[in-house]
């Protein structure tokens, strides 16, 4: 066995160097193909983080009528901590929302407030969920409840008096999922593509060497005997291809990722070792499958043994 | 050794068959030639016997084994059990005359000792211990058919088959290859030689299969190339 292997490895290398042109043509593709997927893998992954953060931060807002009474208040405040969904609630007043106003948008005119006749802002609770996937359920219990209606803001439109993070949340799957459509038909047709290369390389390996197959078969070696050459380079090219696009990825990962989130810091993203490392496996494993694929396909149609 | 009952081997319906209707027996240690002219089914018999080629109809078996039943991956375990020449060597040109024997043995996975003892013995026996290092462009006609026989003959497979393997050459050397497929011969080694080498068939005097059309249009012992002309 470790007489074949020898062998095989020698005789993938002879011919790796007998026909590179179509070797390298199909390991691009497989590395063009294996980046893709490890982008969108990658990006998948971060785009999952990002949405996370998202529903962290989606809490409900309820808008409190301006003299709303005060044991109408206490009433929806009791009735929502006794909601099992419901994590903290947060009470703001009206002079504490100016104030928060003034602090975060209008540092650098506080005279825009200063002139404002009075305090156009609300009063308001803020809700915490414990799941961020129950908002809208929780949002529809308050909307429904009685003690709501007798604070809300604008008791005639109940959703104007309610803020919640839902829409956003909502948007970014909708991007996740066409990113992930449109990389998945990006990755089918370049996997065709890197197929139809190996096909290529294989047969162009395989008519290179039918002097020695037609020996081969005539002296008696057997079927894998022959075919595991061909196999074998067909493996070995799309390892090469695979080994390429885990080191771009890496330099992606490693390198631009830490500068794009330094940019972006109100975004969580980072690559830990361990995705990075679970993205390379699917590479190879991916990679191997398709020259082993490709190989057989080849051998298929142009090998007869 | 051989056994053909009743073979037919058709390659387009309807046109007359390339074999037909074939009875053959040849025994372990016989030396034949089957002899016929260009289209008479010489190459078809012996391509047949190799499983190259499946029979249309009736039944062969070679070495004990039926191969109308054979599984398609004992094919090459058939292929052991016999050595096989050809008109035109078949010998790979980026090879010495050592290396390409040394290849047959090596893709049937022996080992390299099995290989550097066995390898210049064989070329011992076909005389060209001395070419070991040279390459078939390096050789003659001869020699190279030798380097052929050679490698066809290192496993010691119990039968060697060769399809026309005096056709490229002149008469005094087709006397010599045939007098190491008679060496061959001598050792036990059942041979079949498929050949419209006239006077080779005629000076040997050894059993004659002749083929013509595809049947079997004579079987005999001691015989000439015959076609009476």
């Amino acid at each position: 066995m470790a007489i074949n292997f020898s062998y095989f490895m020698k005789e993938s290398a002879v011919s790796f160097r007998r026909n590179w042109v179509m070797s390298l043509g199909a390991i691009i593709t497989i590395y063009l193909s294996l980046l893709l997927v490890g982008v969108s893998l990658g990006s998948g992954m971060l785009l999952g983080q990002v949405v996370e953060s998202f529903e962290d931060k989606v809490s409900i807002r309820v808008f409190l009528k301006d003299g709303a009474p005060a044991e109408q208040v206490d009433a929806l405040q009791a009735e929502l901590q006794a909601n099992a969904m419901v994590q903290t609630i947060k009470y703001t007043s009206k002079e504490e929302a100016l104030e928060e106003f003034k602090n975060r948008l209008m540092q650098d005119s506080p005279e825009v407030i200063e002139n404002l006749p009075g305090n156009p802002l609300p009063a308001s609770l803020d809700i915490d969920l414990k799941d961020p996937r129950n908002v809208s359920t929780v949002v529809e219990q308050i909307v429904a409840s009685d003690s709501f209606m007798a604070v809300a803001d604008r008791p005639d439109d109940p959703s104007k008096s309610l803020e919640y993070g839902q829409e956003i949340v909502e948007k970014l799957f909708t991007v996740t999922r066409i990113i992930r459509v449109v990389s998945i038909v990006f990755v089918a047709m370049l996997a065709v593509i890197s197929l139809i290369f190996i096909n290529n390389a294989i047969r162009i390996a395989i008519y290179a060497r039918r002097k020695e197959i037609a020996i081969m078969r005539l002296v008696g070696a057997s079927n894998w005997f022959i075919r595991t050459p061909f196999l074998m380079e067909g493996v070995l090219q799309s390892l090469v291809g695979a080994l390429l696009a885990i080191g771009t990825l890496s330099i992606l990962y490693f390198y631009i990722l830490p500068k794009l989130s330094e940019l972006m810091t109100f975004l969580p993203i980072s690559m830990t070792g361990g995705d990075a490392a679970q993205v390379s496996i699917v590479l190879v494993v991916a990679g191997v499958v398709m020259g082993l694929a490709g190989a057989m396909f080849a051998m298929r149609r142009y090998l007869r043994v | 050794m051989i056994s053909m009952r009743n073979v037919s081997k058709i390659y387009v319906p309807n046109k007359p068959p390339a074999l037909d209707d074939c009875t053959v027996e040849i025994e372990q240690g016989e030396f034949v030639f089957l002899v016929g002219h260009s289209g008479s089914g010489k190459s078809t018999f012996i391509r047949l016997l190799l499983r190259e080629l499946l029979p249309s109809k009736g039944q062969i078996v070679v070495a004990g084994q039926d191969l109308t039943k054979m599984k398609s991956w004992k094919v090459p375990y058939l292929r052991r059990n016999i050595g096989c020449v050809f008109q035109d060597f078949k010998l790979l040109p980026n090879k010495t005359t050592y290396e390409n024997i040394a290849f047959a043995l090596e893709v049937i996975g022996r080992s390299k000792h099995v290989i550097r003892t066995q390898v210049p013995e064989v070329l011992r026996l076909v005389g060209l211990d001395e070419k070991m290092e040279s390459y078939p462009d390096e050789l003659s006609g001869g020699e190279q058919q030798r380097v052929s026989i050679a490698r066809a003959f290192v496993n010691r497979p119990p039968l060697l088959l060769a399809d026309e393997p005096t056709g490229n050459l002149d008469p005094a050397t087709s006397l010599g290859i045939m007098s190491l497929l008679n060496r061959i011969n001598k050792t036990g080694t059942t041979v079949l030689v498929a050949t419209h080498d006239r006077e080779m068939v005629d000076s040997m005097r050894k059993r004659v299969i002749a083929l013509e059309g595809g049947k079997v249009v004579r079987d005999q012992d001691r015989g000439v190339y015959g076609y009476g002309d």
